[in-house]
């Protein structure tokens, strides 16, 4: 036991204080361990709460976690946020992380945080938890596109999920799938195909159409279409093409002639009774309105000095159409839009050579622009090099993606398979010099915005969005996250319903030549612009169909879009009667169900008392030119609607159809059968509309709706 | 000597413990929740289009609802162009009216519309919505109302309803 010198004292002295100091480090930064913070903190909240106990009934100064192993949650989101599931927290002016959540049909307990928000479950710090770090690159995913997460197992379309609805919706429409692989998108309609195109339109149309696809935005930004400003997005993007790129396609483009089209001369008779007539072009205005081309064609129509689009999104835009097609093709297209486009969304009419005459002279003499081609310089044949040339770019730029043209079939995978871009990780997305943000969200935008931003050699068009269009597109590709990582969570996956309606026998052919889906919605799958016919046989009488067929009235009054004028065959109205009225009915809505001749006067009597004194239906229903514009016009329902349908529907309107707005009502059995005997007393006689003055009157009509 | 050497150590053992602490502080509250979720939905103001009001989830779900039922009657402009408020007496209020709405409670706002205008002894040109939408979409709706309201709603400072009387 010699005596420790001065030095060595000294130094055991102070490596003590520093071990100590150390080793005190570990509990010291546990007890002040971000989590630990939140959790003292919940306890003080609470306490200043009226309902302290409740609050901590579940509380345990430990971490919480919701562990659902076979759909690989870990989440530890609750250890801070700890008023998740408290009812009274919900309020705006709780703090976070203290506020419940909002009420939505998934239990957090049963489904974890990060299945629909993304960020790190088990992670214990707030950065961590939330932000991309070295170790962790799926940040939470920003609330404005959360939608994304619904899509990902919902691949129906569900009603409170609108963005993602809507976005899908156009990258079906904008035919996204052309270049990149995606899910769960309904088959697109195409471009048109080009293989005859030289037939349709000059070489200089198709030179001006590919430096300025109808779409001009000018430098504060604002879109116009042929010089009018309009809300649609036409569905050309503009590719970034050169001088010679551009005298190269039109070149190429104006020599395709594939198929001849059907010449048809107009009866000799008919021209020369018509063609000096003065008024031949306005009275060829009169039958396009009253075939109703406006209800999917717009046309720019100036009214006290401001321009608007008025007319439907199906088909383009019409108003400078003259200035681009020729003459021969338009009769072709007009009598027959199969001959031409296998694919078209256009009905056939049957025409007389009276409408034909006196609307394609409409078409080709009023709805032109003689300044359309001016910028455009005159460029001749074309020379055998630029066809060439042409046909090269048409396969390098993509254009087989969207318009078919014979023997240059799609590039398959043109361009990236988009199915898991929504689970990439921002290491493996391409910045370039991009200034923003590196995160999965900030890259899609850019990439949709200005492809070039992010990738100098993108091949991809550009498009012009409106804001929210690019926030749903954004969410709809977020929802993309290519195949679930686990077994249990491909069961979570609510798959799309096949298409079930494929009408069969004669009436499949008049379903094809009047393209009923393009407006209608069968099971499901069709058009939106129109209702639903997928239960029309157990609504409507079979009678009313084929006159309704033969001479389509506005029911809606709000309704400026109407069903256009086929000139629909005796026949084909019947068929479509007959098939509509068997066949396309709901099972438990049978029409025989409900016999009209039992209604007696008394309960007449009593449903117009109930209808106009008790529920007031007048706030929504039109009868006889007084009421409400929301409901259809009931003014001919007895010859229009089944009794049998009218007793359901008054039963509970959601279940005949999901979006009705009509709400369900206390009726008792009496007051429905008074209410139905009623409304089948209700009966007005229709005549049909060909005269100039009827059109004229709707046309203003329209002009005050709108 | 001896009483520098040990100052000296404890400077540097406190200057690790100072640094080790801080090393956990790094990167706390870096993250304001607002920020990180941002609003899920907004709406132009009624009254000036060029503000924005942000929605929550619950508000936005309201605002579905709004746009499926209610603006046929409760706006000036619908999705299919032409309001029917004008054809109804008593002309309904705007959905964002904040002087005729702010002073009604949540309470009778649910029950006008789960009930419909006659229950509550107001005109039966409303509708009853409770078999049509469920509590969760009537709150929603109430919310969006209250999210739109100009004035604005505030929940504590809320006037007397000439309603409050009649329940």
């Amino acid at each position: 036991m010699g005596k420790l010198s001065d030095k060595l004292r000294l130094t055991f002295a102070v490596s003590t204080v520093v071990c100590v100091l150390v080793l005190a480090i570990s509990p010291l930064k546990d007890f002040r361990a971000e989590w630990k913070h939140y959790k003292r903190w919940f306890v003080k909240y609470a306490q200043t709460r009226p309902d302290t106990k409740k609050l901590l009934a579940d509380y345990s100064p430990s971490i919480d976690q919701v562990w659902l192993p076979g759909m690989n949650v870990t989440d530890r989101c609750t250890t801070c946020h700890q008023g998740i599931t408290q009812l009274s927290l919900a309020d705006a002016s709780v703090p976070q992380p203290f506020r419940a959540h909002p009420p939505v049909p998934h239990n957090v307990r049963q489904w974890g945080c990060t299945i629909c928000h993304r960020g790190q479950g088990p992670a214990t710090e707030v950065a961590e938890a939330h932000e991309t770090t070295l170790a962790w690159e799926q940040p939470i995913l920003p609330a404005h596109f959360l939608e994304a997460s619904c899509g990902t197992c919902h691949q129906a379309i569900l009603k409170e999920t609108p963005q993602l609805a809507r976005g899908l919706e156009l990258l079906t429409h904008l035919n996204c799938q052309g270049c990149h692989k995606l899910n769960n998108l309904d088959r697109p309609t195409l471009g048109p195909d080009l293989s005859s195109v030289g037939y349709k339109v000059t070489r200089e149309w198709i030179y001006k159409w590919l430096k300025e696809p109808r779409t001009i935005l000018d430098k504060d930004g604002n879109v116009t279409v042929n010089g009018y400003e309009n809300e649609i997005e036409p569905r050309m993007p503009k590719f970034r093409l050169k001088e010679e790129e551009i005298r190269a396609l039109s070149a190429f483009l104006s020599i395709q002639k594939a198929r001849q089209i059907e010449k048809y001369s107009i009866s000799p008779s008919v021209l020369a009774a018509l063609s000096k007539k003065p008024d031949l072009v306005s009275q060829g205005e009169v039958r396009f309105r009253q075939m109703m081309c406006t209800t999917c064609h717009s046309l720019a129509v100036t009214r006290a000095g401001e321009t608007k689009m008025i007319g439907g999104e199906i088909g383009p835009e019409l108003t400078k159409v003259g200035s681009k097609v020729n003459e021969e093709w338009l009769i072709a297209w007009l009598r027959n839009p199969k001959s031409y486009l296998e694919h078209s969304n256009m009905p056939r009419y049957g025409w007389s050579d009276e409408d034909l005459y006196k609307v394609s002279q409409y078409v080709m003499n009023k709805l032109t622009d003689s300044d359309l081609l001016t910028n455009v310089p005159q460029l001749g044949a074309a020379t055998e090099e630029e066809t060439k040339t042409g046909k090269r770019l048409f396969a390098e730029k993509g254009c087989a993606s969207c318009h078919a043209l014979g023997g240059i079939a799609p590039q398959k995978d043109f361009g990236p398979d988009l199915t898991a871009l929504g689970a990439k990780n921002a290491s493996e997305l391409e910045f370039s010099k991009a200034k923003i943000e590196h995160n999965l969200v900030s890259y899609i935008q850019a990439k949709l915005q200005d492809p070039v931003s992010v990738n100098p050699a993108a091949r991809m068009p550009q498009y012009n969005w409106e804001q929210a269009d690019l926030d749903a597109v954004t969410a709809a590709l977020l929802s993309q996250r290519g195949p679930a990582p686990t077994s249990a969570l491909q069961h979570l996956v609510v798959s799309r319903p096949e298409p079930a309606f494929q009408p069969v026998g004669a009436f499949a052919q008049v379903y094809e030549r009047y393209k009923c889906y393009a407006c209608h919605r069968f099971n499901g799958y069709g058009g939106t612009l129109a209702p639903d016919l997928s239960y029309e046989g157990s609504r409507a009488q079979k009678k009313w169909i084929a006159d309704f067929l033969k001479n389509p009235q506005t029911i809606r009054p709000t309704l400026i879009l109407r069903m256009p004028q086929f000139n629909m065959s005796d026949q084909d109205a019947a068929i479509a009667a007959e098939y509509l009225s068997l066949a396309v009915q709901k099972p438990d809505v049978d029409p025989a169900s409900v016999d009209a001749r039992q209604f007696t006067p008394a309960m007449v009597s009593l449903g117009k008392q109930l209808y106009e004194v008790k529920y007031q239906c007048q706030s929504c229903h039109t009868i006889g030119g007084t009421g409400g514009y929301v409901g259809p016009n009931l003014n001919n329902a007895g010859n229009w609607l089944t009794p049998a349908w009218v007793e359901a529907w008054l039963r509970n309107p959601q279940a005949l159809q999901l979006n009705a707005i009509d709400p369900r009502r206390n009726f008792t059995e009496e007051e429905i059968r008074a209410l139905t005997a009623y409304l089948m007393t209700l009966k007005s006689d229709i005549k049909p509309q060909t005269s100039a003055s009827a059109a004229n009157a709707r046309l203003t009509g329209q002009g005050a709706g709108r | 000597m001896r009483s520098k050497l040990m100052l000296i150590g404890l400077f540097v053992g406190s200057v690790l413990c100072v640094l080790a602490i801080s090393g956990c502080k790094r990167g706390a509250a870096a993250v304001s929740p607002e920020a990180a979720f941002g609003a899920y939905d907004t709406e132009p103001d009624w009254n000036d289009s060029t503000k924005l009001v942000n929605l929550g989830y619950q508000e936005s779900q309201g605002k579905r609802v709004f746009y499926l039922y209610c603006v046929w009657c409760h706006a000036d402009a619908t999705p299919a162009g032409p309001s029917n408020r004008s054809n109804l007496t008593p002309t309904p209020p705007l959905l964002n009216d904040g002087e005729k709405l702010n002073p009604e409670s949540d309470e009778f706002m649910q029950n006008i519309i789960t009930l419909g205008g006659s229950a509550l002894g107001k005109s039966a040109m409303m509708p009853p919505y409770g078999k049509t939408l469920s509590t969760q979409e009537i709150t929603a709706a109430i919310a969006f109302t209250r999210a739109i309201a100009q004035p604005p709603y505030e929940k504590k400072v809320r006037p007397e309803s000439p309603n409050a009387t009649k329940e």
